[in-house]
């Protein structure tokens, strides 16, 4: 029985879900960044019609690869589980950033998905779709603040080292980009509405840092895991469990 | 006498629940036949204000609204089957809990929209047929959490390597043919005809009976595997 596999699919899963998901969000659908909140009705019925197969392609990936979000999930849940901290944060953030995904991304996907889809509805209800997806993706706050300073929380008060103590403040600050978008709710030109300086670049370039650094710190966790409860040793203990599995599967 | 644990209850609920749903599938007259994407504003609003329809819409996504969550405790009992296999960390357990979170809440978004769109009926067409399209696409691309349970359930027993193992080798590619086939319903988007529409046979047909398929014989290897677990280790 080899756990690190375990961790390792979860650890992947995650890596290509975040290709996939650049991919769809930056280049197929063009939904980052995003286009203008200040926009006429039929300024919107026209990028929907400019983006018609780039939204519908897109979004269908999406609705077909979501799912992945879960292994995600799950291995920050476990990287908790492994502190010295109550099981109650590994809950709480599961259950926190599973429920986000539906208002905080798959919502946007069905409604522009509904707007691309018919070309021909009247611009003024084309519009108020365009308002429902683009607030729900970026105005979908508190999941991932709440989740974001459980995470902080248990790898500052965590005894077992599992990670360095500078990762949770960065948690702070993804954190903080939550509070930060808030604006966007009420402005529709400027640095703080969804597509301005503040509520989206910064947010952006802060919360681009913190996933790569998050997949980083994972990958650390995994090669140091010794499935024990104590402190998580410094080196990997790789004389352990990966080169039984190498060796008998290559004889 | 063994003590209970309540695990038989909650897989009793499963047939209730079948019952209930396939009840509210022929209640709401948009499923026999399913409703066409082509269908005009004017067309759309004609359906829900009709008085054969109205109360059959209402009363069957009520029923919906009510009893999808039930799936939820059947997927608990396959994770407490999870917890029992060959693996060394609760991670394909937790995704098959993050999944729970999902999968079921998306359906009942859907069921949101339809009962919008036949509260007030006589709103103008064109919001009515919004919320028609908002509740249909929801409702066929409603298979992300779905495709990923069966992938983890066909990895967790393919990772399950122990004598009697807890699901058989077959249940892992029978989860794998139900991904594939829930697969095409999350392009529903790119067609309003042919077989690719949401009412087509593979976003609607194939899928729909996929997922009945999927809940009957996962309901019954999960009861011979809770009986097996009964038999194995009497309290």
């Amino acid at each position: 029985m080899n756990g690190r596999r375990e961790l390792w699919f979860a650890w992947w899963t995650t890596v290509v879900f975040y290709q996939l998901f650049g991919v769809v969000f930056f280049v197929l659908t063009r939904t980052q960044p995003p286009p203008d909140p200040g926009w006429d009705a039929s300024r919107v019925a026209q990028w929907f019609h400019d983006h018609h197969f780039g939204l519908l392609v897109g979004f269908g990936i999406m609705f077909l690869i979501t799912g992945m979000t879960a292994p995600q999930n799950a291995l920050i849940a476990y990287s908790m589980r492994r502190m010295s901290v109550s099981r109650a944060f590994g809950y709480s953030y599961l259950v926190l950033y599973s429920l986000s995904a539906i208002p905080g991304m798959l919502l946007m996907c069905i409604v522009l998905t509904v707007g691309a889809m018919r070309p021909d509805r009247d611009p003024e209800l084309t519009s108020w779709l365009y308002d429902f997806a683009f607030l729900s993706f970026v105005g979908t706050m508190g999941v991932f603040l709440i989740g974001s300073l459980v995470w902080m929380l248990a790898i500052l008060i965590d005894k077992n080292g599992v990670f360095p103590k500078w990762f949770g403040y960065l948690n702070l600050c993804n954190a903080l980009t939550e509070v930060v978008v808030s604006p966007a709710w009420i402005f529709k030109h400027g640095v703080l509405a969804w597509n301005g300086l503040i509520a989206w670049w910064i947010d952006m370039v802060v919360f681009g840092i913190y996933t790569g650094v998050f997949l980083m710190q994972l990958r650390k966790m995994i090669q140091r895991e010794d499935f024990g409860d104590g402190p998580l040793p410094d080196s990997a203990p790789d004389q352990e469990s990966v080169p039984s599995t190498m060796a008998s599967s290559a004889s | 006498m063994r003590r209970t644990n309540g695990e038989l209850i909650l897989f009793w609920t499963l047939p209730a629940a079948a019952i209930i749903w396939i009840s509210a599938f022929f209640l709401f007259p948009g499923f026999i036949p399913p409703m066409s994407p082509t269908m005009s504003a004017n067309q759309v609003a004609e359906f829900y204000r009709d008085p054969q329809n109205l109360p059959r819409i209402r009363y069957s996504m009520i029923l919906f609204n009510w009893f999808c969550v039930c799936l939820i405790p059947i997927l608990m009992l396959i994770v407490m089957q999870m917890r029992r296999m060959a693996l060394r960390t609760p991670i394909l357990a937790y995704c098959m809990l993050a999944c729970a979170a999902g999968g079921p809440v998306i359906f009942l978004l859907a069921d949101l929209f339809w009962l919008l769109a036949a509260f007030r009926p006589e709103r103008a067409p064109e919001l009515t047929q919004m919320f028609n399209d908002l509740a249909w696409v929801t409702f066929t691309v409603q298979v992300p959490y779905l495709i990923m349970q069966s992938l983890l359930i066909a990895l967790a027993i393919y990772w399950d390597r122990q004598p009697h193992k807890v699901f058989k080798p077959w249940v892992a590619y029978f989860n794998l043919a139900i991904a594939a086939a829930l697969a095409p319903a999350a392009f529903t988007g790119l067609a309003l005809h042919g077989v690719m529409a949401w009412d087509g046979l593979l976003p609607f047909w194939v899928k729909n009976i996929a997922i009945g398929l999927w809940i009957i014989v996962m309901g019954l290897v999960l009861g011979q595997a809770i009986r097996h677990q009964r038999a194995e280790e009497p309290v």
